[in-house]
């Protein structure tokens, strides 16, 4: 007896002690379950019909199809409202689908669905069930103050059990991180991909902490972060601002879509070469006309020091803090401007008014050391021809009559000062201009007002011999200060009037990427040349391929004054990667130093993955290139907005066979709709049989004679 | 002993359990793992060029040697070998293969070289078991990029189940031969030489075998996944029978195993609907009706023009290439369940199919 109860002891603690180990894990198992089972009711199953084969995407291996192929199978949504509302990802209708159906758990028959609204901050869709009787059960979100780094976090998804399977599909991980991709998304290392993409992410009560989309902090677009997925980098947005805005999206419908816009300011930010966006202050460059900054009078200069109360010393700040904002939210700024600080509110607007580009319709000389600007080519039906202005006049002087002030006439320098000038004014603006014309040089005004500049190339016609007067390096003799962008004028390349010229291989400084250039043997330094940028499709970065390209490239490079520029992308498949824009601006920049560049027609040329490079440059660099024209390639997201003095046009070619026709065809309409000038050329009878980045004969001439337009006024 | 000392050992012993806690979590897994490892074998054989692995992984099945395996290039070569877990090797000769659920029975040992008591999967057992529920946690054992050699033991990994999915009622959704159900695991599982392994749950219960390396065309992602051990699929051979084929029957069955000869084509002899559907001028064009032939089926089902057909007795048909594809497997006077979309909604109606006509092809524009 006196031992008994030292062996009841023994039992009582070494029986749990067994137990527990399985228990453990049986234990989170079955709370996982329980989890999954408590959000199931509110995961719905989203087929669609029709629709585009391809996405365009961001880099991809070379084989690979262009564009990602979406898979065909059913995607994933979450009930938001209780009378028929699901948000999904937007990346489930990227194809643009004519057919949604809604599978409910528990509802015998499919719900056909239309898109209401989308959030294009945060790559969200909503969606109207059509015909629902009765009420659906909705989901709890998660406070964003409880959500804690290292929580357990599991994906839940209907691909791949659709809703007449008790159990969706599951995956297990924790919280990552916090206020991701500029403060909008919270990050698990759950598995995250089109499995999943639009079904919640859920705690272990079974309580949803968001919505699963792909996304990048480096890229915007429905299907920007796919290459992401399963990776254990994952993303979801806050159900909690989900909520919050979804009163705004409820009110759209099929033929009146909702769109959440980002908040913009309408400025841009001046760059420092060599410091990032986490070192470089903000400083304002630009102010967009009639955007929400220049309505509040933010000027180029005012430095940003404060939103809200929090202080912003680079850029990177100001970007998380701007990011999460939505078109109409208000802002409290404080500025400083130069000794004073300025406190100002501003309501971020949707989108930054942009106006096309303003077009008088001549080309103007280059490399002339003369006063005015002398007139090369009229284009025709152009208010310029209309006007009577004939090639060889000499334009001296340009005004602007704001009545009841006298005219005046301001002298122009020069082509940089012409179309700096131009570039500040708006179709439909009325301008004097003062020309002096005629064996006698009789001067003459006239009133002419500016259009919209078309999409025209001029004419085979057109004489690049006489393109220039060679006199590049000579000083001009008119008056005012040159603007920044005309030709470098060092005194060294007068002396070194034996520049190399041909095919010859180039470094960068660090030695660490290799890129080849093509001087054309007629190079004259007194002659401003073009650059075309050649960006490769993948693959094809070998020095015999570049060897080929300027072979296509030889005679319109002399006949038109090109020099090409051919880097090379280093990845092991030889594709190219965002972090090579760097090394690709400095090739570029060791060009203009030891040549004569025109900076006003610098390009970026790309085919297929390339020709995505070639957009992403083309809108990166703003104050470095001047056109972006690709073969075969589309917007992997939306266009930037246009800056003011930086123009930039854009040449895109397709196939008409092939099958991205669609989305390229969609890019010119997007690029349009931003008020960039765009020319867009289909090849008859051609697929994705573009050989080795060379074109037809028509169409490398024409994009020539588009290069050596790109001055056009 | 006394009351005092038996509390204070009472308190020791507590102390040791609630201390023990952890250890013996870990040693749940580490016992399994003791446990499972010699049940599995490394295969080695064909491959080794253009990116294909000469390697791959396998399960023991019987106490005397047979190896069960996914179908792969590996088992085509007169010289395939198996290493144990005690680092002992020996010959195999493929015993059977079952293209339709594209696993593979291996034996190890003959006459003069004989095995015996060797550790092994139950297959008979593991087959009775239902399957397991997502979020259920699983072990994955198996060969990934010939880590190990000899005597070594497999990489295990943990994760839970990620879904029993049936995908075969669905068009070109797997390259694959297997078209049934499946564990979709939440790991990274399906990796070269990974197929064959064994996916077990966290007590070493065998639950599948892990699958090839493959693309999900449901999402176009890799997708992990094995074939479950219960696998069992019917299939209709080229005499019209139907016939069902299972893992366990192989495994029963052994060297008297016959492969079924399915009919590839699954084709029937065609079909008459009446429906025109619109022109079909790229990839995912939608089966909109264009038109309806008077008197025809689809005219008796009261179709118009302007119908989406979006499901074919309950597969979803998204463009009309896929139509067409889902057509050609029904026979005439057969019904079919239609779904289409009109005013906004979905509405069913059933057909009864006719003979192809003569001269005009059927329902096709």
């Amino acid at each position: 007896m006196k031992r008994f109860p030292y062996f009841v002891v023994l039992v009582v603690s070494l029986v749990p002690a067994a137990l527990r180990a399985d228990d453990l894990d049986e234990l989170q198992e079955q709370t996982i379950k329980a989890a999954v089972r408590k959000i199931a009711p509110c995961v719905v199953q989203i087929e669609t019909q029709g629709g585009t084969e391809l996405v365009s995407a961001g880099p991809r291996l070379p084989g690979a199809p262009p564009g990602i192929r979406l898979g065909a199978g059913p995607t994933t949504g979450l009930i938001v409202h209780a009378d028929g509302y699901v948000i999904s990802s937007a990346f489930n209708f990227a194809n643009k689908p004519q057919s949604i159906l809604v599978a409910v758990p528990g509802h015998k028959e499919r719900y056909v669905a239309e898109i209401i609204a989308n959030d294009q901050t945060r790559m969200l869709t909503l969606l109207r069930l059509i015909g629902v009787h009765g009420k659906l059960p909705l989901p709890v979100a998660v406070p964003k103050s409880e959500i804690r780094i290292g929580q357990t976090a599991l994906a839940v998804g209907r691909t791949l059990a659709g809703p007449d399977r008790p159990m969706p599909s599951v995956s297990v991980g924790i919280i990552s991180a916090l206020n991701r991709i500029w403060g909008k998304a919270i990050q698990t290392d759950a598995k995250v991909s089109p499995t999943n993409y639009g079904g919640p992410l859920i705690d272990l009560y079974g309580r949803v902490l968001g919505v699963l989309v792909p996304a990048s902090p480096r890229a915007e677009g429905e299907t920007a972060g796919f290459e992401w997925y399963d990776s254990g980098i994952g993303f979801a947005i806050p159900l909690e601002d989900i909520n919050r805005v979804l009163p705004k999206m409820l009110k759209g419908a099929a033929k009146e879509v909702v769109t959440l816009k980002r908040g913009l300011l309408g400025i841009t930010l001046q760059q420092k070469q060599g410091q990032d966006e986490y070192s470089t202050p903000v400083i304002i460059a630009t102010v967009s006309p009639a955007s929400a900054a220049e309505k509040r009078g933010l000027k180029p200069g005012d430095i940003i020091k404060q939103i809200d109360g929090k202080p912003i010393n680079n850029q990177a700040q100001l970007r998380q803090v701007l990011g999460p904002k939505y078109e109409g939210e208000t802002i409290a700024l404080t500025i400083q401007r130069g000794k004073e600080e300025i406190k100002a509110t501003v309501q971020l607007e949707g989108a930054v008014a942009s106006y096309p580009q303003p077009f008088l319709g001549i080309l103007p000389m280059r490399d002339d050391p003369e006063p005015g600007v002398e007139v090369r080519y009229v284009y025709p039906n152009s208010p310029a021809d209309k006007a009577g202005i004939r090639a060889g006049d000499r334009i001296m002087k340009i005004g602007h009559e704001v009545p009841p002030a006298p005219l005046r006439l301001q002298p122009i320098a020069g082509r940089d000062q012409m179309m700096d000038l131009l570039d500040a004014a708006v179709p439909g603006l009325e301008l004097a201009f003062e020309v002096k014309r005629g064996e006698n040089q009789k001067t003459e005004t006239l009133k002419i007002k500016l259009v919209e500049m078309p999409d025209v190339v001029p004419s085979k016609t057109q004489l690049p011999e006489k393109s220039s007067v060679k006199k590049a390096l000579t000083k001009p003799k008119g008056v005012g200060p040159q603007p920044p962008g005309a030709p470098n004028k060092e005194a060294k390349k007068e002396n070194d009037k034996k520049a190399e010229t041909g095919f010859l291989k180039r470094t960068t400084a660090a030695a660490d990427h290799t890129y080849w250039i093509y001087v054309p043997e007629n190079y004259d330094p007194n002659i401003a040349h073009a650059v075309l940028v050649w960006l490769h499709p993948p693959g094809k970065n070998k020095e015999k391929d570049f060897d080929n390209f300027w072979q296509s490239w030889q005679f319109p490079c002399e006949d038109y004054h090109i020099i090409l520029v051919c880097p090379k992308a280093e990845s092991e498949r030889g594709s190219w990667t965002q972090s090579e824009a760097e090394f690709v601006q400095e090739a570029v920049r060791a060009v203009s130093d030891s040549y004569t560049v025109d900076r006003r027609r610098i390009i970026a040329h790309g085919m297929d993955q390339g020709g995505e490079m070639a957009f992403a440059l083309g809108f990166r660099s703003r104050g470095l290139f001047r056109g972006v024209a690709t073969t075969g390639a589309a917007l992997a997201s939306n266009p930037r907005d246009k800056v003011a003095n930086q123009p930039l046009s854009f040449f895109l070619i397709v196939g008409d066979k092939d099958p991205l026709r669609d989305v390229v065809k969609e890019t010119k309409t997007k690029l349009i709709e931003r008020k960039y000038p765009v020319i867009y050329r289909e090849i008859k009878d051609l697929g994705r049989q573009y050989i080795d980045g060379r074109l037809g004969i028509d169409t490398l001439e024409e994009l020539a004679r588009w290069i050596d337009s790109l001055d056009r006024l | 002993m006394n009351t005092r000392q038996s509390l204070a050992l009472a308190a020791l012993c507590l102390l040791t359990a609630v201390a023990l806690t952890p250890t013996k979590a870990e040693e749940s897994f580490a016992h399994t793992c003791d446990h499972v490892n010699p049940k599995l074998v490394k295969l080695f054989g064909a491959g080794g060029f253009r990116g294909l692995q000469s390697y791959g992984t396998g399960i023991l099945v019987s106490p005397d040697g047979y190896i069960l395996t996914v179908n792969s290039h590996i088992l085509n070569t007169q010289d395939l070998r198996v290493h144990m877990a005690d680092g002992t090797h020996y010959p195999a000769k493929v015993v059977a293969i079952e293209p339709e659920l594209d696993v593979a029975l291996l034996k190890i040992g003959d006459n003069k070289l004989k095995v015996e008591d060797l550790p092994y999967f139950d297959v008979v057992e593991a087959a009775k078991r239902p399957p397991v529920e997502p979020g259920t946690g699983v072990l994955a054992f198996s060969n990934q990029f010939q880590i190990a050699t000899r005597d070594e033991p497999m990489s295990v990994q943990h994760g839970v189940i990620a879904a029993y999915s049936k995908l075969y009622g669905r068009i070109g959704i797997f390259e694959a031969t297997y078209k049934g159900d499946v564990y979709v695991v939440d790991a990274i599982t399906n990796n070269p030489g990974a197929a064959g392994g064994a996916l077990t749950t966290r007590k070493g219960e065998l639950l599948g075998l892990i699958g090839k390396e493959l693309r999900n065309e449901l999402t176009n992602t890799w997708i992990n996944y094995a074939i479950p051990i219960n696998a069992r699929i019917t299939v209709t051979q080229a005499d019209g029978k139907e016939a069902t084929v299972s893992i366990l029957d192989i495994v029963e069955k052994k060297e008297q195993y016959k492969p079924l000869t399915p009919n590839k084509k699954n084709e029937g002899p065609g079909v008459y609907t009446g429906i025109i559907l619109v022109a079909d001028p790229v990839e995912r064009t939608p089966p909109y009706i264009e038109d309806v032939v008077p008197g025809s089926p689809a005219d008796k089902a009261k179709l118009r023009p302007d119908d989406l057909i979006v499901y074919i007795d309950g597969v979803l048909v998204g463009d009309i290439h896929t139509f067409h594809e889902v057509l050609s497997r029904y026979h005439p006077n057969q019904t079919v369940k239609l779904e289409i979309q009109r005013d906004r909604k979905l509405q069913t109606v059933t057909l009864t199919l006719e003979k192809p006509k003569p001269k005009k092809p059927a329902a096709k524009k």
